[in-house]
């Protein structure tokens, strides 16, 4: 009956483990669990795009591209002051070996500033081959992880020859692999040794009934005998000694460590690129159809620039509405969610320099559903947000930020 | 007590009672063996969590401080109870050496194989040495208030400098990235862990940092004290938990 409960302990004790540990890698395909609100008017990424999808083991690849921080942040969601650009991958079957933001080394967490642009670079190292989707994502404190755009990535070769090598302050070449992992071991082994020549001291002679007996009997003298406590004293001596002594060791061979480094980077924003004044857009409206799942935003855009210019893509959460009228833009490999259907405007002409010009955008595509979108309506927090891309003949490009409440149309 | 044996009248079991007690005590330790590695690897995973798991996380002010007053609980229940029933003064090392064989196992196939981690990331800590002096300690001192105060001490006090001959090698500094991190920083910055950005680290923070280069000493005392009063609470829990109630003959 014990053994019964135990094994179910342990069964449930192993599994709950399991679970605990597992709950990383079940995150890396949650980008559709958070709310609308948050994935649209958080972090709005745009032009992500990797150098290669096809690579070997030990090949070094990047992923660069730009996000704006919205102005309009959800006042639910706290604000990103400390954030960590991460890459969701299925445990380390890449690894990462640089960190850019805005062209600055970024090796711990930085504080995003609301209405901010920022364009990022990683590099990232093939370790294990594979077919992963992986994408490049944002873990805010307290808020949770903003996925961005994902994709294929095939790394090629033999697990086998991955290699790490780096080069510590003194010059010397370390494998990260298996740095200090034979050393550690040997101090394991080392206490492991004398903790069981301690147990097999004791487990050699009868234990439990013949010893509770005798002490009941109040023959305490005749349990622990005189060799027992030398012994006893030899390793309540001996083993600080010895933890003394290691230690020591370890000090003047490793004279010059560090504690963990625990900073956060400071990085400021890049000069505006989102509603950088020339060309103005104002949202005047919002609605959502809840049966042709579409949106109509209302807009007042403002031409200052010396060209026409016209509406190119609103993009949201990732998936992006491009203008029907024109021919659909190559994106790279960068794969964000295209909306078939696309964008249709309530004018096709191009607003003129120095026009002000109001007009109706309609974003219009099943994915509103599919990519759980079409949740807003039913939100706490139901206001849209997003990124509407214009530019001029010259492929100029202006870019202005969305952000309105959202009026539902149920019929 | 519920059973009483006198010494004069104490005859002690031969033949095939001795053959029957001595399987009986393999069945226990075989048992205790699994209880053991399952549920204090839980409850160490649970409550040292990130610390244990991660050299990115053993820091000079929460790894000494956290792990050795969540590793003194089971050895103080179960010392409660081999020392006060059987006069097996092998609680607190049977315990921690559980823990290590089952720490060791969640590494090396959880987070090695099945998570890919190099095991270098993962090494566990080691409290075995704290623990064989706690089970000394109680031998000779026959006393809970000795075992807790000096044994409970020293329980924390061994930890930092018998973890440092692992983990101090991984304090070298790098210059990366226009910076200095340590290895260990380095290994949480090049294996990715999607669920673990670098923010989570409780490393590094709270007052006793204003003590600077001290803290680590700092934090091993406050560990010291507090693993008195842990090994205490223990200890009853242990007690409680064994009763002989239920036994009347024997
Ligand atoms: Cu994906």
């Amino acid at each position: 009956m014990k053994s019964r409960i135990n094994k179910y302990l342990l069964a449930l004790g192993l599994m709950l483990s399991l679970l605990t540990l597992n709950s990383q890698t079940v995150m890396a395909h949650g980008e559709k669990a958070l709310e609308p609100f948050i994935r649209m008017r958080t972090i709005q990424w745009y032009d992500v795009q990797w150098s290669k999808q096809k690579f070997n083991v030990n090949e070094e690849i990047s992923v660069t591209g730009k996000f704006h921080v919205a102005e309009d942040w959800p006042i639910s969601v706290p604000k990103p002051e400390a954030s960590f650009l991460n890459i969701s991958t299925p445990g380390p079957v890449l690894i990462r070996t640089e960190r850019y933001l805005n062209g600055k080394p970024f090796m711990n967490s930085v504080a995003l500033q609301p209405g901010g642009d920022y364009d990022f670079k990683v590099v990232l190292k093939g370790r294990l081959p594979g077919h992963y989707h992986i994408h490049p994502f944002f873990n805010l404190k307290d808020a949770g992880q903003v996925m961005g755009p994902g994709i294929w990535l095939d790394i090629e070769g033999d697990a086998a020859d991955f290699t790490n090598d780096v080069k510590i302050i003194n010059g010397e070449t370390i494998n990260m692999e298996t740095y200090g992992l034979s050393n550690g071991i040997f101090w394991h082994v080392f206490w492991g040794l004398l903790a069981t020549a301690w147990l097999l001291w004791w487990v050699r002679r009868p234990l439990f009934i013949a010893r509770y007996r005798m002490l009941q009997a109040g023959l305490d003298d005749e349990l622990i005998t005189h060799k027992d406590r030398l012994i006893a004293k030899a390793l309540m001596v001996g083993v600080p000694l010895l933890v003394y002594a290691s230690y020591v060791m370890t000090t003047r061979q490793y004279p010059n460590t560090i504690p963990l480094q625990a900073s956060m980077d400071q990085i400021l924003p890049l000069p505006a690129e989102v509603n950088a004044g020339v060309v103005n857009v104002e949202t005047l409206k919002a609605e959502y159809s809840v049966p042709k799942r579409a949106l109509s935003l209302t807009v007042k855009i403002n031409n200052n620039s010396e060209k026409p210019v016209h509406i190119v893509e609103f993009s949201t959460a990732n998936v992006g509405f491009y203008n029907k009228a024109l021919p659909l833009p190559d994106s790279g490999n960068s794969e964000p969610v295209l909306a078939v259907e696309g964008l249709s405007l309530s004018t096709i002409e191009a607003i003129k320099p120095g026009e002000e010009k109001t007009m109706t955008i309609t974003a219009e595509d099943a994915f509103w559903e599919t990519e759980k979108l079409d949740g807003l309506t039913r939100d706490a927090d139901s206001r849209v947000g997003g990124l509407l891309f214009l530019a001029d003949d010259t492929g100029k490009r202006y870019i202005s930020s969305i952000s309105a409440a959202i009026i539902p149309k149920f019929n | 007590m519920s059973v009483d044996l006198s010494s004069r009248s104490f005859r002690p079991y031969t033949g095939e009672k001795a053959r029957i007690t001595r399987a009986y005590d393999y069945l226990i330790l075989v048992l205790a063996l699994f209880l053991f590695i399952g549920s204090f690897h839980l409850h160490f995973a649970l409550t040292v969590g990130d610390w244990d798991f991660w050299v990115d996380w053993k820091d000079r002010q929460w790894w000494p401080l956290i792990t050795p007053l969540m590793g003194i609980t089971f050895p103080a229940a179960v010392q409660a109870v081999m020392w006060e029933k059987f006069r097996l003064p092998l609680g607190a090392t049977l315990c921690i050496a559980c823990l290590s064989i089952g720490t060791w196992i969640a590494r090396i196939f959880a987070y090695h194989y099945w998570n890919y981690f190099p095991i270098n990331m993962v090494l566990p800590s080691t409290m075995l040495p704290s623990a064989l002096v706690l089970d000394a300690i109680l031998m000779l001192s026959n006393s809970l208030t000795v075992t807790a105060i000096f044994g409970g001490s020293l329980f924390a006090l061994l930890f930092y400098p018998a973890n440092w001959p692992i983990f101090g090698m991984f304090h070298v500094p790098i210059e990366y990235g226009n910076g200095q991190m340590t290895v260990a920083d380095l290994l949480g910055f090049e294996y990715i862990r999607t669920g673990m950005p670098e923010y989570l680290r409780i490393i590094e923070r709270g007052t006793l940092r204003t003590y600077g280069q001290y803290a680590t000493p700092l934090s091993a005392f406050c560990s010291a004290l507090l693993c008195t009063l842990m090994y205490t609470l223990w200890w009853y829990i242990g007690k409680w938990f064994a009763t002989v109630r239920y036994l009347t003959k024997i």
